[in-house]
């Protein structure tokens, strides 16, 4: 009888052991079809090799674009959720090329920078996110993860910025100087012991890459931004304005040439002419900043 | 089943293998060059960079060949300098991105209208910059494998094979002149196996390596002196 409930017992025992371990895998299995990818984009982003234009530029990282992020829930048991973040590497690479295109960059979070700096900045350049598209090869069929984006770049008088009755800035669109989109694209192919989510990283870094190619190489190309250049140009020629003329003719020249345009002068130009006026959602979207909104340190 | 049929069974699977342990690997390479004005004392203190063309859609020059390029002619003739494919796009970022990166040598002059560009490519006293247009890809498979586990046993049963290819063209430029003096193409194929008995076992064609030495050979022929 002892023997019985002893042999019961432990029977008893190893079964729900078993059992637990089996419930366990299969929750496990059945998890990992549907289980989340998340990727915090990061890379090491090169300073641009560039002649830095006589500029102070302002910069205002709307909080939607500093912290970015983008999820797509997945359509069937055999895919993943994915969440990517991109908004830190975005503030990282961008600061990274503005500092190395613009001879002074100031960040502006709030009111008091504006006072306090206003005096000094030629422009204000408020950059957005308005698409982002990836593929991984379990969509595709195809060995390459590729990461699309579109940005919207808004350049605005550091006179148009406003302060609203709650403290957030906003920018009256009728006083923007120009408004251009910048198309990014970034891809990397399957590779051996690479996961996932390194290759959807990998590919965003490439399409950062890419988009401040593409910001370099067009930013003078814009009609709206060449006439600002020209304006700050002729004010320092004068010796008006915010900024000494320290980049004397060396300076004007530079813009006067659209800075460093070396590729895609005639494409971003068509691109431009096509999508130059933003939308009325666009604008509203641009038109408030709150100030609770914007992030970056104010240097 | 019977002692015959077991050993019958063996034979049809160990058979293929044994074929492929002898063809295994085996690479057919076909290297075209055609060159001018080669450098006949070597490059000096010169330095080389050799850079992979990303700008296709569907596929990009691998870095690890690349990289492997570059290694086969330091180790060939280690008076030549090649300068590091990533290091050199970071150096010059945005001007070699695949958006950017100059497709023939006269836009160079371009591009040293830049003063930072212009300082930092005489810095680096470059003289021959080498690009790199190609892939290598698996082609057509065939065979099938089984795989099983049991208590206490595990174990795959079968025949695969797959074939690769590569095809790469290295086109050098002159960085003096800004003129292309060299074109030098390898186009490699060989089939992979992987039989399984219990253990699978992969016999891989080296194409992409075979690909690498290739160019390698040719490359270090005519940038280096001594070869």
């Amino acid at each position: 009888m002892g023997e019985a409930s002893l042999a019961s017992t432990i029977f008893d025992r190893e079964s729900a052991v078993l059992g637990r371990y089996l419930l366990v895998l299969c929750i496990a299995l059945l998890g990992t079809g549907c289980a989340s990818k998340q990727v915090v984009v990061e890379g090491n982003f090169p300073t641009p090799l560039l002649d830095p234009l006589p500029v102070t530029l302002g910069v205002i990282y709307p909080s939607a674009f500093a912290q970015h992020e983008f999820f797509d829930e997945a359509k069937g048991r055999a895919e993943s959720d994915w969440l990517v973040k991109t908004g830190e590497a975005q503030v990282e690479f961008w600061d990274i090329l503005f500092s190395g295109m613009f001879e002074d960059v100031v960040h502006i979070r709030d009111w008091e920078t504006v006072q306090s700096r206003g005096a000094d900045i030629d422009g204000v350049i408020i950059p957005a996110i308005a698409e982002l598209q990836y593929t991984i090869p379990t969509h595709t069929n195809v060995k390459v993860y590729e990461i699309w984006m579109r940005y919207q770049f808004r350049l605005v008088d550091v006179s148009a910025l406003h302060q609203q009755e709650d403290g957030a800035l906003s920018f009256n669109p009728e006083e923007r100087l120009a408004t251009w989109p910048i198309t990014a694209y970034g891809k990397t192919p399957t590779a051996f012991l690479q996961t996932d989510e390194e290759a959807v990283n990998l590919a965003a870094v490439v399409a950062l890459r890419d988009a401040g190619a593409h910001f370099v190489t067009t930013f003078g190309a814009n009609p709206g931004v060449a006439t600002w250049l020209d304006g700050i140009a002729a004010r320092q020629h004068n010796g008006i304005g915010p900024e000494p003329d320290v980049g004397g003719a060396e300076g004007s020249r530079n813009m006067d040439e659209g800075s460093p345009a070396i590729a895609g002068d005639q494409a971003a130009t068509a691109e431009t002419a096509k999508n130059g006026s933003s939308s009325p959602a666009e604008d509203a979207v641009g038109e408030a900043i709150s100030s609770a909104e914007t992030s970056g340190a104010s240097s | 089943m019977s002692t015959g049929i077991i050993w019958h069974n063996i034979k049809q699977w160990v058979g293929p293998g044994l074929c492929a342990l002898l063809l295994g690997g085996c690479v057919n390479a076909t290297v075209n060059e055609m060159t001018y004005n080669e450098p006949v004392a070597g490059i000096g203190e010169s330095s080389v960079v050799i850079l992979g063309r990303r700008h296709a859609p569907d596929y990009d020059t691998e870095f690890d060949f690349i990289q492997c390029i570059g290694d086969h002619i330091h180790s060939g003739d280690p008076s030549i300098d090649v300068i590091g494919e990533i290091a050199f796009i970071n150096e010059f970022y945005p001007w070699f991105e695949p958006r950017t990166a100059p497709m023939q040598p006269e836009t160079i002059d371009r591009l040293l209208q830049l003063p930072p560009v212009a300082e930092r490519f005489a810095a680096m006293q470059l003289e021959y910059m080498i690009w790199i247009d190609g892939n290598t890809v698996d082609t057509e498979s065939a065979g099938s494998m089984s795989c099983g586990i049991g208590p206490g046993v595990a174990g795959c049963f079968g025949f695969g094979t797959w074939g690769t290819e590569s095809e790469y063209e290295a086109t050098i430029w002159d960085f003096t002149d800004k003129v292309e003096v060299g074109r030098v193409s390898a186009v490699t194929s060989g089939q992979n196996y992987m039989p399984a008995v219990i253990v699978p076992i992969p016999i891989i064609a080296p194409v992409q390596g075979t690909a690498c030495d290739s160019l390698g050979d040719q490359l270090l022929e005519y940038l280096s002196a001594h070869h």
